[in-house]
């Protein structure tokens, strides 16, 4: 049986967002035998700069609804749009990044469908009988829980960064437009004010990172690692424990409640490596890790585990 | 008129020993458990409704087995008024769908005159945050979710601040709504009263049978998702042990690996 796969294509700020992209690529690479199509709801015309971007996604069909309430993210009427994008295109598999809203939209439209929904997942894939299967870390990423659906469409929210994007066979796009079909009420949220954080630290598609934990002590040396990110201009992260400590911004923060990341090297600073922290950089191809602590769960995880005081290291090595 | 908040918690295992049952999914019975972090911070966001608006009273839920009822209790100490138990053994084995349509048949036959329901955003166990959006659609009300703090109160409106990794925003709705907040780790104070009252208060416990509850939606009939398999995450490399480098000979190695990398790259 042809798989129908349903993505999301969130739009925000005028962007379409990365984690759409590695959807589609994961579909592409590990399902065999599909037609993917995306659910586009916007506010505006599509312009020609965005249809480009639209087209380079390589979809079978994208369907869209366009109404000018779409300007903000209320997600009753976004609930109300994909479900009416949904009863006509009829998937079998229906994927949504869980960015920030994705989060939020995904479980009102599954609660609408009465459908099961996996958040966050980390990886998709189909069984010997046809049947989807989600994998998604859970209890702080100490286990992982195999997900699988009674109902239709199988639904998933994906985490972003958690797959490889990769060069995959483009077609021709079919638009559809479905904006006639969709309800806009006047619901009673009304948006005061939206202002976009300026740090969008993106760390999902960065090369190399320098990240830090707790063994750094304070603040300050924490600042000393980020002097010598800058030095070497690749990334500043940072653990949650540090993050918690007020040492780094939240959107620093890798691991399960923060972000995925996949970079050709990470460097742990100091970093013990919770489960959730571990989970969080699996995908990176190397990683070393320096710490005092030769039992630290980072120093069985790295491929490189220096025992060693990340405090000293980093002071001799902006002095030199 | 009374504004009635409804405040859902939910008890999450302390402990660091995961036990699965033959289905699958987690035994709850016999762990210790302790109100969700993130829950705390909904409790807060009642208590300060409270304060702008001294007519009010704080309804607490919770759904699970009856050991259930010291969380209650502690958050009755923290400030709630009233508190409720759903359990019953129909109950178990709920996903995040069967949970959230059977907060809402409790909702909307206990308290059908309730002003607002809050939550916190997701639970540490399983860190879905799917409850608190599908009991909004199940109730056919508005949510707001990433809630950092409430900004304003008046007759029927409230004014919030929501914090996403991306944005500052900030909503007003007019009647009624499920706040979520990311809020975690608020640290709630109990004074001599707030424990008076929770030695003296009563836990309603509710079966399914006492809240209407279509017995094909709740528990695990109701439930359209199931662990399939659960395993430990298989996260090791292998790993090359170096001990006894100065720092500039460490220094000197991360480099090389940094140089090597962006060779890599420019390949």
């Amino acid at each position: 049986m042809k798989n129908k796969i349903l993505v999301y294509v969130e739009i925000f700020n005028n962007e379409i967002e990365d984690v759409v992209k590695e959807i589609i690529s994961k579909v592409k690479d590990s399902f065999s035998d599909i037609e993917i199509s995306g659910a586009c709801i916007i506010s505006d015309e599509i312009n020609d700069s965005i249809k480009n971007e639209l087209c380079e996604l390589g979809l079978d069909n994208i369907y869209f609804l366009k109404n000018e309430k779409f300007i903000d993210f209320d997600v009753v009427n976004y609930a109300n749009a994909l479900k009416s994008i949904i009863d006509n295109y009829v998937p079998n598999i229906l994927l949504i990044g869980a960015t920030d809203y994705g989060r939020e939209l995904a479980p009102r439209l599954a609660s609408k469908l009465n459908i099961g929904l996996t958040a966050d997942c980390t990886d998709v894939s189909v069984d010997e009988n046809n049947t989807f299967l989600a994998t998604r870390p859970t209890y702080g990423g100490k286990m992982m829980a195999v997900i699988a659906s009674k109902s239709s469409p199988a639904f998933a929210t994906i985490r972003p960064g958690a797959f490889k994007l990769n060069d995959y066979t483009k077609n021709t796009t079919k638009f559809i437009d479905l904006s006639q079909e969709s309800l806009c009420f006047d619901t009673n949220i009304e948006f005061i004010n939206k202002e976009f954080k300026y740090i969008k630290e993106d760390l999902s598609a960065c090369e190399i990172i320098f990240s830090g934990g707790v063994g750094l002590k304070t603040k300050e040396n924490f600042d000393k690692l980020k002097e010598l990110a800058q030095k070497f201009d690749v990334k500043i992260a940072a653990s949650r424990a540090a993050v918690e400590l007020g040492w780094a911004d939240q959107s620093l923060q890798v691991g399960q409640t923060g972000q995925s990341v996949k970079p050709k090297l990470y460097v742990a600073f100091g970093i013990s490596g919770a489960m959730q922290h571990l989970v969080g950089i699996t995908n990176s191809d190397k990683v070393i890790a320096v710490n005092t602590d030769e039992n630290a769960p980072i120093m069985s995880f790295a491929d490189f585990a220096i025992k060693a005081d990340a405090i000293q290291l980093i002071t001799d090595w902006l002095n030199n | 008129m009374t504004y009635k908040i409804v405040v859902c918690v939910k008890q999450v295992p302390d402990t660091q020993d995961i036990k699965w049952t033959e289905s699958n999914t987690i035994q709850r019975e016999g762990l210790e458990s302790i109100i969700n972090p993130y829950d705390f911070a909904a409790i807060q966001l009642a208590k300060n409704i409270k304060f702008l608006n001294t007519d009010s009273e704080i309804h607490v839920v919770s759904m699970g087995p009856l050991q259930a009822c010291e969380a209650l209790k502690d958050a009755v100490a923290y400030g709630c008024d009233y508190a409720y138990l759903l359990s019953d053994k129909k109950f178990s084995c709920s996903d995040t769908l069967a949970t959230a349509y059977t907060l809402s048949e409790f909702i909307k036959n206990i308290i059908p005159d309730y002003s607002i329901v809050i939550c916190g955003q997701q639970a540490v166990d399983g860190d879905t945050a799917q409850t608190p959006s599908s009991l909004a659609e199940k109730l056919n009300i508005s949510q707001l979710t990433d809630i950092k703090a409430l900004k304003a109160l008046d007759d029927n409106c409230s004014s919030w601040i929501k914090e996403t990794t991306k944005t500052y925003e900030e909503i007003k709705v007019s009647g009624r709504c499920l706040i979520a907040t990311n809020i975690k780790d608020v640290e709630l104070k109990s004074d001599i009263n707030g424990y008076i009252k929770a030695q003296n208060c009563k836990i309603n416990i509710l079966k399914a049978s006492d809240i209407n509850t279509d017995e094909t939606r709740i528990g695990l009939k109701g439930s359209p998702t199931f662990v399939k398999k659960a395993f430990a995450p298989d996260l090791t490399r292998e790993t090359i042990t170096m001990n006894d480098m100065t720092t500039a000979e460490i220094s000197k190695f991360i480099e090389d690996k940094i140089s090597k990398c962006r060779s890599q790259y420019e390949e």
